[in-house]
Parts: structure tokens; C-alpha cells; sequence
């Protein structure tokens, strides 16, 4: 701060000269480098944030695990060994054997594949739809908004689990015995049916906010039309609060994947995931014999999701200005 | 505000009856034959079968079906089960049940959430609030049954203070190991809300000016910082009731509650339709008077939201 210009008792007024104040800066600032846009300014933030660091580390070994699995055991996750059921470690085997006799380390390792992929799918299946329709009933407003908020009121309604749960049994009845993909689809639509209006709710929310600012009435000044304002200005500058849920939602999803497994109705037995994992070692948890059978899939299981969840914390920072200008 | 009300109810009708048709259309959608099923091994004459498919509604199309239900269900009359008894004498024995371990599980997370995310947030970025951020992480990322049979494994078989499994009509300390394990991840939430909020209140002007006051740390906190923080937290443990009873299936399975979540578990097993669209019914409905509640409670809780 420059000194009072307002003279004290016994001085002489005095204002001082403009290139004396700091409004002689206003004139000069430096306007040469290309402006920095909130991604950029967003990347920087999340580079300085170790929490983003910590995930990104997890995420790209769980991302070579689920590609090649074969690189971290020589082990057939399928092949079972009833001599060996619930043998504890031993060389070769760091993690001991389960119940069938099964490898429990190999299991994990090629568990990722399913629990990733049913996580990874699911995250796309609600997220592209729901943006789409979010950004349509916020843009546009009147009927469509009305008819895209209440059929997404009517999902939002029905508990995600219990949903989930009809909509698995019902077609393991109408298509028994289906392949490795079909089977992991259906989870994976099972699990979107009743997860997309959340995504439509925040989409549209953040539409809502958007769609009034300065830089999208100036766009629509200069002529742009609704349709190239709503996805050249609006939807992408709205999208940061769909990242952050779809970050954090493909961590959920994936521990929502286990659960349905958990109960009997998420992937079928013959598909190698930590979900079937667990739900087959909840017997032997129960009389407390060999809980590294369950240890192994669920720190896999937690340490892949918490990836997830935090790298979405840490987006979530980073895309929050207020949080930034208060740090 | 009546006008509000009004509209917000007569709202409620259509995600009540799209919810009802869209989970009866499922239902329906599963092929097999449940009288069929019913009697196993043993054979089923036409007329018997013929009896009983117009006793269930089984012989009508679809939409009748679900009209017939909503007309029903319209005087307390959600159907039979298929071994007979009405869905709603079942419904009312385990309701209660699922609400008594709900509402534990609300308390729970509320008590303990709200008090480490206040601390937490009072000292941001200290050890107590990353330790607090990272518990809270683990927590959404660990599968709930994982953590019931943990706590079934400590408390139940190596501690042996508390029941292994519940039986039906249990008492309050029978429930509290059940509504640790489903209050856990709505504790997280609770935690990370708290925690965001008061660090927003913090530098809120009301807190400056308490400040500038004169009042000492432990007042301004207790009474600018805390109470303001608490308004989403309060709707956010309204919306989670009714959450928590339909969140309640993995927990009632491990401890062998006989409640909502296992009646809908075996419901979906056996394909009663009758028993599966009662209890989506009911939870939706818990769902919609929950919310509107919450939003008349926000209402009177932050007296700068009105509604018109």
C-alpha cells in the first residue's frame, strides 16, 4: 500500500503522482503470454496437489494389471487344486489358497479385469446420456426440461441396489448362461439404469448456471446459434462438476459391483472378479480360518477404487476456484 | 408456502406411479411360471392352477395387472405372498425393524460424523483432518459387507460381546453392531460435508463479526461456526433415511435381520411380484415425504430461503 494521500495535522496535502501509485500498473500489465483457460490453470493446480499424485501412481499400476495380468503371476487364475483348498502361503504362492484351490494372489491379479471394466463401463454408460439429456433440459428449458427431470425423477426413486438387484435377476432369467462380455454388461447396464439421473441432475444444473453468463450472450450477440452456443460454450464450460462425479462414480461403481456380486447377483461364478471372490470367502471370514482370502480382493478392490475417489477429490480441488483463493 | 406444498405433493404422483410401473414392467418381463413353482416336484391340476392364476391377477395383461395393484394398494392392500399371507401384515412386521436399525445408524453417523468433521475442519490441513480425509476415503472405498464381517468376526466370535446374528424382533443392543456397519459410508459423507461447510463458514462474514465482537474462540465456534455448518448437513441425514432402509440389504443378510432389505432379497429370488413392487412402493414413498420434508426443514433452518 502506498502512503495515506490524506494529509495528517501539521503536513502539507499531498497527492501523490499516478507513476508514484499503483495505479501506474493498470497501464502495463503483461498481456503477451496466451491466456491461461480454467483446464490449464486447473492442471496446474492439481500438479501441486500430492494427493493427485498418489492416485495417478495407483491408477497406472491398476491400469498394467487389468491390461497384462499375465506380467505379475504365471499362475491360472482357473485352474484349482482341491489338495491345496485353504492351504496358507507358501513359495510361489504369496497369498495361499481358497477354498476351491484356487491361487488367491492370481485370482486377484486377473480380478481387476472384470471389477475395472464393469466400473470403467458403467461411468460411460450413465455419463454420455446423462450430459446429453441434462444439457438439453437445461438449455432449453420448458417441456423438455419438465420431461427429462420428472422419467429421471422416476429412476432416481427407485434405490440404486434394489434396482439393480431386480433388473440382474430379471435377465439372468430371460438369458441364462451368457458369455464373459454379455454377463458384465448386464451389471454394467444394471447398475446405469438407475445411476444416470444423477448425472442428468448435476448436468443440468451446472447448464442452469452457465447458460446466463456474459461470454454466452455475447456468443449468441455476435450471431452464434442456440445449437452451436449450447455445445461450442455452455456444455463445456459446465462439465466440471460431471468429471468430478464421474471420477468419484467409477470408484463407486466398482464397489457397487462386489456388492451385487456379494449377494448372488452381480457377475456369474465362472467370471474371475473380486467381487465372486469375496462373496466366496465370506464362509470362511465368518469362522475366522484364513481371512487372506478375503484380504487379498478387498485391498485390491479398495486400493483401485480409493484411486478413483481420490483422483476425483483432487479434480474437484482443482476445478474449485473458491477453495484456490482461499488456500 | 401451501402453494408450495401442494405442488411438491401433487408432483410426488407421477414419480410414485412411473416408479411402481417401471419396476412391475421388470418383474413381469421374468419368464418361468410361479404357481409351477410353487409346487415344486408335485403336479399342479389345470383347475388348481387356473384357481390360483386369477386368485394372484396372473391370468390378466400386464397393465390391468399393475392398475389392479395401484387400486389395492390405494386401501393398505399390496397383495398375498405366494405362501399366502397379505404383503402387508409381512410389511408391517418388518418395517419397524428396518427402521428401528435405520434410524440407530442415523444417530450413529450423525454423532460421530459431525464432531470429527467439525474438528477437522476448524484444523484444516492438520494431522487430525488428513487422517480424518483419508478414513473417510477408505471408508467409500471398501465394500460395506467387508466391513460387516470384519465387525461381525471382531465383535461377534473373537470379543463375543455382541450377537453373531440377529434374530427376529431385536432389541436396541442387539442392532448396535448392524447400524455401525450401515451408518459407515453415510459417516463419511457426514464427515467430508461438515468438514467442507465449516471451513466455508469460517470465512463467512457472520463469523468475522462475531469475532470483531469480542466472543471467544469457543463461542464463535460453538455458535456462528457450527450451527450455520450444520443446515446441509441436516438435509443430507433427512435424505439418508430413507436411503439407509433401502441401503439395509447387505447389512440385514450378514446379521440375519429380518427386515425390508431381506424381504426384498428374497422377494427378488423368488420373483413375488406382489412383495417386490410393495416394498419400491414403500421406499418410495419414504423417499419422496423425506424429501419434502427436508426441503420445508432447509426452509426453516436458513430463514434466507423462501418459498413462494
Amino acid at each position: 500500500m502506498p502512503e495515506s494521500p490524506i494529509a495528517l495535522p501539521g503536513q502539507e496535502r499531498f497527492v501523490a503522482a499516478v507513476e508514484e501509485t499503483p495505479l501506474a500498473d493498470t497501464g502495463s500489465f503483461d498481456d503477451t503470454g496466451s491466456p491461461e483457460n480454467q483446464w490449464q490453470e486447473a492442471w496446474k493446480q492439481l500438479r501441486s496437489n500430492w494427493l493427485f499424485w498418489v492416485s495417478a501412481a495407483i491408477l497406472s499400476v491398476v491400469t498394467i494389471v487389468v491390461c497384462f495380468p499375465q506380467l505379475f503371476t504365471d499362475i491360472d487364475p482357473t485352474y484349482a487344486d482341491l489338495s491345496r483348498s485353504l492351504d496358507g502361503p507358501s513359495k510361489g504362492h504369496i497369498a495361499g489358497f481358497d477354498k476351491q484351490g484356487y491361487d488367491v494372489f492370481a485370482r486377484t491379479i486377473y480380478g481387476a479385469r472384470a471389477s475395472v471394466l464393469v466400473g470403467l463401463f458403467a461411468t460411460l454408460v450413465v455419463t454420455l446420456p446423462g450430459v446429453l439429456l441434462g444439457a438439453f433440459a437445461g438449455f432449453y428449458g420448458g417441456i423438455t426440461d419438465t420431461l427429462v427431470s420428472r422419467i429421471a425423477d422416476i429412476f432416481f426413486a427407485i434405490p440404486l441396489l434394489l434396482g439393480a438387484l431386480v433388473g440382474i435377476s430379471v435377465i439372468n432369467n430371460l438369458w441364462p448362461n451368457r458369455g464373459y462380455w454379455a454377463s458384465i454388461f448386464t451389471v454394467v447396464f444394471a447398475l446405469a439404469a438407475f445411476g444416470w439421473p444423477q448425472v442428468v441432475r448435476i448436468a443440468r444444473g451446472s447448464v442452469l448456471e452457465v447458460k446466463n453468463l456474459e461470454f454466452v450472450n455475447a456468443a449468441r450477440a455476435i450471431g452464434k446459434t442456440r445449437r452451436a452456443n449450447l455445445w461450442g460454450h455452455v456444455v463445456p464450460n459446465s462439465m466440471s462438476a460431471v468429471i468430478v462425479l464421474a471420477t468419484v462414480s467409477l470408484g463407486v461403481y466398482i464397489v457397487a459391483e462386489a456388492t451385487l456380486s456379494f449377494l448372488g447377483l452381480g457377475l456369474p461364478p465362472g467370471v474371475v472378479s473380486w467381487g465372486n471372490d469375496l462373496a466366496a470367502a465370506q464362509v470362511q471370514v465368518r469362522s475366522g480360518i484364513r481371512l487372506g482370502v478375503m484380504f487379498w480382493p478387498a485391498t485390491a478392490l479398495a486400493i483401485t477404487s480409493l484411486g478413483f475417489i481420490l483422483l476425483g477429490d483432487a479434480i474437484s480441488d482443482a476445478l474449485d476456484s473458491k477453495s484456490r483463493n482461499r488456500e | 408456502m401451501w402453494w408450495y406444498l401442494g405442488r411438491r405433493v401433487l408432483q410426488a404422483i407421477p414419480v410414485l406411479l412411473g416408479s411402481t410401473l417401471l419396476i412391475y414392467a421388470m418383474v413381469f418381463a421374468i419368464p418361468g411360471d410361479p404357481i409351477a413353482a410353487l409346487f415344486g416336484d408335485k403336479p399342479v391340476s389345470a383347475t388348481v392352477k387356473a384357481q390360483l392364476e386369477s386368485q394372484y391377477n396372473l391370468d390378466k395383461p400386464f397393465i390391468v395387472q399393475w392398475l389392479l395393484f395401484l387400486g389395492n394398494a390405494l386401501h393398505g392392500d399390496f397383495g398375498m405372498t405366494y405362501s399366502g399371507r397379505p404383503v402387508s401384515e409381512v410389511l408391517a412386521e418388518v418395517i419397524p425393524v428396518t427402521f428401528k436399525l435405520a434410524v440407530m445408524a442415523l444417530i450413529i453417523e450423525a454423532f460421530f460424523g459431525i464432531i470429527a468433521g467439525f474438528y477437522a475442519g476448524l484444523k484444516r490441513g492438520k494431522l487430525f483432518d488428513s487422517t480424518m480425509l483419508i478414513v473417510s476415503l477408505l471408508v467409500i472405498a471398501v465394500p460395506i459387507f467387508v466391513f460387516g464381517f470384519v465387525m461381525q468376526l471382531i465383535f461377534g466370535v473373537k470379543l463375543g460381546i455382541a450377537p453373531i446374528v440377529v434374530g427376529s424382533d431385536p432389541s436396541i443392543p442387539d442392532l448396535i453392531v448392524p447400524a455401525l456397519v450401515l451408518g459407515l459410508v453415510s459417516f463419511a459423507y457426514v464427515l467430508r460435508l461438515t468438514r467442507t461447510s465449516v471451513v466455508d463458514n469460517l470465512t463467512g462474514d457472520h463469523v468475522r463479526t462475531a469475532r470483531a465482537k469480542g466472543l471467544s474462540d469457543g463461542q464463535v465456534n460453538r455458535r456462528h461456526v457450527l450451527r450455520n455448518s450444520l443446515i446441509p448437513v441436516v438435509t443430507y441425514l433427512g435424505a439418508d433415511l430413507g436411503a439407509l432402509m433401502a441401503g439395509a440389504i447387505v447389512t440385514e443378510g450378514i446379521f440375519n435381520i429380518n427386515g425390508v432389505g431381506n424381504l426384498a432379497f428374497q422377494a427378488v429370488r423368488k420373483g413375488e411380484t406382489a412383495t417386490i413392487v410393495s416394498v419400491v412402493t414403500v421406499m418410495v414413498f419414504i423417499y419422496i415425504v423425506m424429501s419434502l420434508l427436508v426441503d420445508l426443514l432447509y426452509a426453516w433452518l436458513d430463514p434466507r430461503i423462501r418459498y413462494a
